[in-house]
């Protein structure tokens, strides 16, 4: 189709042609179209068949309000063809559709539609029981719109941005231009985010002329122009918002053009102020067979001529309740289309020299008259209009129907974040009646029409918002409230809602093939409120959400309410309130994991890497799942671990012992000037959430180290647990300070010998002490005698940034015994053969101290020091019944050890497996488990329930703990 | 089938309020209205009242995702679940009302070894109690969901998974409305729009509930308002729970034809996802980290849930998000629900503290909680549900992980 030009409104570059395949054909367009103005320029009039009907449907509106353009587009369903720019070589497919869009196999079941009335479902396919199962595989097909591929990609580059303003401004019309302009003269900065691809708003397509006889797409071209020339006005266009935050965010995403290094991005802007200015989308008009492809919105027309240059038809009827309905009229007459008549559901109130213009041109208006039925299947072939009660009726042939309600203000920022909205008898609209703090709203969705009115009132907004902020532009603020009254004030809107008669095609909302006929079902069978009728009906639950049923909804719901003294009440707008792609709000693909210093050589020893909390740690090096080379190694030999991920902490100052006491159970007055003491936190109910050494390195000085999990939440938790005492104490982090190289075996000390020249010999570092060493080089290295894993072993702190150099010096010490690194796998036989506990292993939430035999590290008798955790261990010391931890060994060692996590039943579940692995150095299996007291004595047979055993119990004994050298000589060595 | 519809009748009668009744349920949410429903139908009991503050399903019974299955953790805990999930075919039945149970099973992944020896136990568990539950390799949980990515790619890998074909997704709204229908047909009044402003106590028993149309004579009333359940235990009787609200949200995308055709959840990252019969595909999981009464929505939230669900299901980076909401779940200290009776007050039940579990169970715990009530005696299923658990630091076990919902908890 040949498009209009020299159109002073034109957004198109018709010398660049663009074409696509849609459906198998090659259609033509230009660039500045979307999919659908190409598809609807190109003579395409049905773009989709509806979710339950099958109905054809066809272009309504242009800003996404519904479904019936969406459409697979490359590959990827559910794309809004109004929203999705037109590009070169799109591959464009109709969705929802058996057969093509002009003979859809199941268009018949509209036919049905009697049959399934609200609530079908819930009332149907139920009985016989056997039939549900069945007809679910039938309702999963037919739902849902578009098929995505399992295995589908999407290429689109996504980023993400948090810039922080002064002041947000949502919304690029008149008003919102104005506002930013207002605000950024004070001095602020502002971020304009604006859902179209221009700035603009509902003047960018419009001729008229404003009161001083400029048109108004050339005003507002102005304005646009004055605000992109501010350099503290951000703005954003093509970035539709997706939702407003009570704590003053705003989130949008932006879809980018071929100069940005973005296809998509999502924005989330922290703003001291906002100004909402989001104006206003239509009431749809609700009569028979109101879907029919050729019925469209008054702007959807007035666009596809102005913006697009296609002119939409070639004759109109009109059925409107808006000023813009009677200009869209005279501009579509003025391009070509011949106007048969105009219906205006207002019996007065419209602007004059609009009525002038329509009698000049000759078309008729008929006041109080509106649309009742669209006749035609696939297009439209003629429209019947009629006085409100059908008193007198005409049928008129014609390929549009242009229909509007009127105008619907999209408040849905203003109620998300923590406004209010309340019906207004006289607009017609729900408007704002408490703003949430350091909010604005103003222009078209306050009810205002005028430009002049719209300009004053976005001004008036951006002052106060800078007002607001701490700007005192009191003279400006007189100005433009003393410019707002002079303008002429909101309009009224129309009362019209529905057309007579049972409403069974008058679609309320076609997203889900609602009708007026199923609210009316809904109502009667006691669904009340338009929040319930949603949900019975799933009118407004579709993928444009409330945007074509929004508003008429509540309105409906009063009027058929028993007691009209009831207010309308919309239902809950949400976010996002532009359906906005995972991907968006995804971002970019950030993974904050943290590395130990060792990482990439752990990975270039055949580590097998894992993410533990926030770090990566070797799991085991090498394939075997049991690390028998490794457990091995540290027996007999020398083994290397990465342990930098432990939480390492400095406390200190006068109070510091205080604060010691009330979070460790121990008594830490008893600890010794560099020995190590082994120590346990407990929460209120007596639960381990901790274990680590407390070493005593000063006067008021410690150092601790926690487990890894727990490292983060330490400082928190000594401070929260302190916070009322106002003790004079420091806990400095020192977890990401420091690495920490574990060397274990009987050779260990072999090892460390060759690394520094100071006295390791056992006399001088004997077994749980601390000293602090210098290694070759100068890196000083704090060093403990630990036996977690039961051997002599030397844990060295180090400075994070001296650890490769100190790991690479153990290396080479090591390199004549062989020394290699072992991993988690390693370590957690080596400490289970020793008996020793890892917390979230041994230990759940339920698991108090004297479950895990480690009563010993509380101290009963500790001073008052209010520790946290000694009321419930005081309490449960002697508890009856709670699960105990201990060891096993197996009754037939030859089948291995049971899986970890299996229940331990004696005809009911008792316990569980904690952790059972084979013991290389005993040459059986060996485990632990919780379970019943009365089972936790020595020699007491467990039947142990394995997943997938199907009944049949393997069995083990209570053994002593510790399974390996129980006297304890190896670590002292 | 294919009949024209008449004008339907109203699914549960409007009551005119009485000055007594024989027993009184605070809250119409799923638990409320199954208790009262089980009262008339079970236990023949003439005269019961629901008390709603606003109307049936306000709560966590619209919010929910609709999640059923058995495999909880404890073997106090299975038996409940398990039967609760065997009753959806038969309540359907019994209401003559489609609850759309549909069958799909539910995969949960395993993103560590830690991760999948809790499975293990879990499993193990579930199958001595002759709940249907197994342990997948990725492979195979590949085969039940080819959209996941089982590759080294995702931020946490897959490294297994537990499949409980027993469960499934039932439609939330339609158990709303199937037991206020049932509990109506059988007697029992709902009364909307009606606050419960106290309960009067006469010599240790419960003598009446207040409410904002007034006084109504009552020897029993069950406590079951969901999230406002302590806060009610606390204002009217001076119980106190240990029970923390937190919000919690979730998330639907645009519809799309069979593309999960399980519910999938993952405790590494977070979420669950499932796809509703209508083909929107339905996530959410973790709460709120700070305890409130908000039913609002964080920009937070929506994009941890986009970021995971892209890492786990990269297919659906294109699909589009088109509503959030937010629902409040009660949480207490083991994750395990309070059910108890006559403590302190005689004729006084509670049935709360169900955090995300509510939705699951409320069959089950309806039709004890309704025997109890009727026998005065704590049927043998409900008696680890004693809140007494907590003074005596017996936490359940429901969780393994510490739970931590505020600084103050």
């Amino acid at each position: 189709m040949e498009r209009l030009k020299h159109l002073p409104t034109l957004r198109i570059a018709a010398r660049q042609p663009i074409t696509l395949r849609f459906n198998g054909r090659t259609l033509a367009g230009c660039a500045g179209d979307t999919v659908a103005t190409l598809l609807y320029g190109s003579g395409e009039r049905i773009f989709g068949r509806s979710l339950k009907y099958h109905r054809p449907r066809g272009l309504y509106s242009l800003d996404g309000e519904c479904s019936n353009a969406m459409m697979t587009i490359d590959g990827m369903p559910n794309l809004n063809a109004e929203l999705t720019p037109a590009r070169e070589g799109m591959r464009v497919e109709p969705q929802n559709v058996m057969g093509s869009l002009k003979w859809d196999l199941l268009g018949g079941l509209d036919h049905l539609a009697f049959a399934m009335p609200a609530g079908f479902f819930y009332k149907t396919l139920h009985k016989p029981s056997w039939l549900w199962p069945r007809a679910v595989k039938g309702i999963r097909r037919a739902a849902g719109l578009g098929v995505l591929h399992p295995e589908a990609r999407f290429d689109q580059r996504c980023d993400a941005i948090y810039p922080n303003v002064d002041v947000c401004v949502v919304g690029g019309g008149p008003a919102g231009l104005s506002a930013a302009l207002a605000a950024a003269e004070e001095g602020l900065r502002v971020a304009l985010l604006e859902a179209r691809p221009r700035l603009g708003g509902f003047c960018d397509y419009r001729v008229r002329a404003d009161a001083q006889g400029k048109p108004l797409h050339q005003w507002a071209a102005a304005l646009a122009d004055q605000v992109r020339a501010r350099d503290n006005i951000r703005v954003f266009t093509d970035a539709p918002v997706v939702g407003a935050y009570p704590d003053g965010r705003v989130a949008a995403f932006q879809r980018g053009g071929p100069e940005d290094a973005f296809d998509l991005r999502y924005i989330e802007i922290t703003a001291a102020g906002a100004v909402v200015a989001t104006g206003c989308i239509e009431r749809p008009l609700l009569f028979a067979h109101n879907d029919r492809p050729g019925v469209m919105q008054m702007g959807c027309a007035h666009r596809l001529l102005h913006t697009y240059g296609i002119r939409p038809a070639a004759d109109a009827v009109f059925s409107v309740a808006h000023d813009l309905g009677l200009e869209a009229a005279i501009d579509l007459h003025d391009q070509g289309v011949t106007v048969h008549c105009v219906a205006d559901a207002r019996t007065d109130g419209q602007d004059p020299l609009l009525i002038a213009a329509l009698e000049q041109r000759g078309i008729p208006l008929r006041r109080g008259w509106v649309a009742h039925t669209a006749h035609g299947r696939s297009r439209l072939r003629a429209v019947t209009l009629g006085t409100p009660a059908g008193t007198f009726r005409q049928r008129i042939a014609c390929e549009l129907l242009v229909a509007s309600a009127g105008l619907t203000p999209l408040t849905g920022l203003v109620t998300m974040a923590g406004g209010q909205v309340k019906y207004d008898p006289r607009t017609g609209f729900f408007l704002p009646v408490r703003l949430p703090p350091n909010m604005q709203a103003c222009g078209r969705l306050r009810g205002l029409h005028d430009p002049a009115a719209l300009a004053a009132d976005g001004t008036l907004a951006g002052l106060r918002a800078a007002e607001g902020l701490g700007c005192r532009p009191q003279r400006k603020i007189a100005a433009a409230e003393a410019a707002l009254a002079a303008a002429p004030g909101a309009p009224r809107g129309s009362k019209w809602l529905a057309a007579p008669g049972k409403g069974a095609k008058t679609f309320i909302c076609f997203d889900e093939d609602g009708t007026l006929k199923h609210l009316h079902q809904a109502m009667a069978q006691g669904f009340d409120v338009p929040e319930l009728i949603k949900r019975f009906t799933a009118i407004g639950t579709g993928p444009g959400q409330g945007g074509i049923p929004g508003h008429n909804l509540p309105l409906l719901v009063a009027a058929g309410q028993a007691s009209p003294a009831s207010d309308p009440m919309p239902t809950t707008v949400r976010p996002p309130l532009v359906a906005a792609p995972i991907a968006a709000y995804a971002g970019g693909r950030h993974d904050m994991a943290k590395r130990t210093p060792m990482h990439d050589a752990q990975v270039a020893a055949g580590g097998r890497m894992e993410r533990v909390g926030e770090w990566f740690r070797a799991r085991r090096f090498g394939t075997d799942p049991g690390a028998a080379a490794e457990i091995m190694a540290v027996r007999t030999n020398v083994g290397l671990l990465d342990a930098s991920t432990l939480g390492k902490f400095r406390v200190f100052g006068p109070d510091a012992l205080k604060a010691l006491q009330r979070v460790y159970v121990g008594d830490m007055a008893r600890t010794r000037p560099f020995r190590t003491t082994y120590a346990a936190m407990c929460n209120e109910d007596g639960c381990v959430i901790d274990d680590g050494v407390v070493i005593r390195t000063g006067d008021n000085d410690f150092y601790i180290t926690t487990s890894t999990g727990r490292a983060a939440q330490t400082v928190e938790w000594f401070r929260y647990h302190t916070r009322y005492d106002g003790w004079d104490y420091h806990i400095v982090n020192l977890t990401d300070a420091h690495g920490v190289i574990n060397i274990a075996g009987p050779n260990a000390r072999k090892v460390l010998e060759a690394m520094t020249a100071d006295d390791v010999a056992n006399t001088a570092f004997p077994f749980a002490a601390c000293r602090d060493l210098t290694l070759a080089g100068g890196i000083p290295a704090r060093a403990m005698r630990l036996g977690f894993v039961g051997e002599l072993s030397y844990e060295l702190h180090v400075p994070a940034s001296c650890m490769e150099t100190a790991w690479r010096m153990a290396e080479a010490a090591g390199a004549p015994f062989g020394i290699a690194p072992f991993g988690l796998e390693a370590q957690n036989t080596l400490r289970m053969e020793k008996g020793h506990v890892i917390l979230g292993s041994e230990s759940e939430q339920r698991t108090v101290l004297h479950d895990l035999g480690l009563g010993f590290l509380w101290c009963r008798t500790k001073p008052e020091a209010k520790t946290v955790g000694a009321l419930a261990l005081r309490d449960t010391a002697d508890q009856p019944g709670r699960l105990k931890l201990v060891g096993f060994k197996m009754e037939t060692p030859g089948d291995g050890p049971p899986r970890d996590g299996s229940p331990v039943v004696n005809g009911r579940i008792r316990g569980y497996v904690c952790t059972a692995r084979h013991s290389h150095a005993l040459g059986e299996p060996v485990g632990m488990a919780l379970v019943e007291e009365e089972l936790a004595r020595g020699g007491t047979r467990l039947g142990i329930y394995e997943d997938g055993c199907g009944g049949r119990l393997r069995y083990g004994t209570v053994a002593p703990m510790p399974f390996y050298d129980p006297e304890g000589t190896r670590m002292r060595i | 089938m294919l009949k024209r519809s008449t004008q339907p009748k109203r699914l549960w009668r409007s009551a005119p309020l009485k000055p007594a009744y024989d027993a009184v349920v605070i809250g119409g949410g799923l638990h409320g209205l199954a208790a009262a429903y089980f009262l008339a139908s079970r236990h023949g009991m003439q005269d019961v009242a629901v008390i709603e503050k606003r109307y049936i399903g306000y709560g966590g019974a619209g919010r929910n995702t609709a999640i059923v299955r058995a495999n909880q953790r404890t073997s106090e805990n299975v038996p409940l679940y398990k039967e609760a999930l065997d009753m959806w075919p038969r309540l359907t039945r019994e209401l003559d009302f489609n609850l759309m149970f549909y069958n799909c099973g539910n995969l949960n992944l395993a993103h560590s070894e830690a991760a999948l020896k809790a499975m293990r136990l879990q499993t193990a568990t579930a199958q001595f109690h002759g709940v249907d539950s197994r342990l997948l390799t990725p492979a195979e949980c590949k085969a039940l969901i080819p959209a996941l990515d089982i590759t080294d790619r995702p931020k946490y890998p897959i490294f297994g998974g537990m499949f409980h074909p027993p469960g499934g997704i039932v439609r939330h709204d339609a158990v709303v409305w199937g037991l206020a229908k049932g509990a109506s047909a059988r007697g029992v009044h709902i009364h909307q729009d009606t606050a419960v402003t106290g309960i009067e106590v006469q010599r240790g028993k419960v003598a009446a509930v207040q409410t904002s149309r007034g006084r109504i004579a009552t020897p029993r009333v069950l406590n079951a308002a969901g999230a406002y359940a302590a806060a009610l235990a606390d204002h009217l009787l001076d119980i106190r729970l240990p029970i923390s609200v937190l919000t919690i949200q979730a998330m639907v995308t645009q519809p799309l034809k069979p593309l999960l055709d399980h519910v999938i959840s993952s405790g590494g990252y977070h979420i669950y996802a499932n796809q509703t019969l209508k083909g929107e595909i339905a996530t959410g999981a973790h709460m709120d980290r700070w305890p409130n009464y908000t039913t609002g929505t964080s920009a937070y939230y929506i994009k941890h849930q986009a970021e995971a669900l892209t890492d786990l299901l990269p297919c659906l980076q294109g699909v589009k998000f088109m509503r959030t909401w937010a629902g409040l779940a009660d949480m207490t200290p083991d994750m395990a629900p309070i059910m108890s009776g006559n403590d302190p007050v005689q004729g006084y039940y509670q049935d709360c503290g169900w955090g995300y579990f509510g939705f699951k169970s409320c069959a089950a715990a309806g039709k004890y909680m309704a025997q109890y009530m009727t026998t005065g005696t704590c049927p043998e299923i409900l008696a680890p549900f004693d809140p007494g658990r907590f003074a005596a630091h017996r936490l359940m076990g429901e969780t393994a992980a510490l739970v931590n919902y505020s600084a103050d908890n």
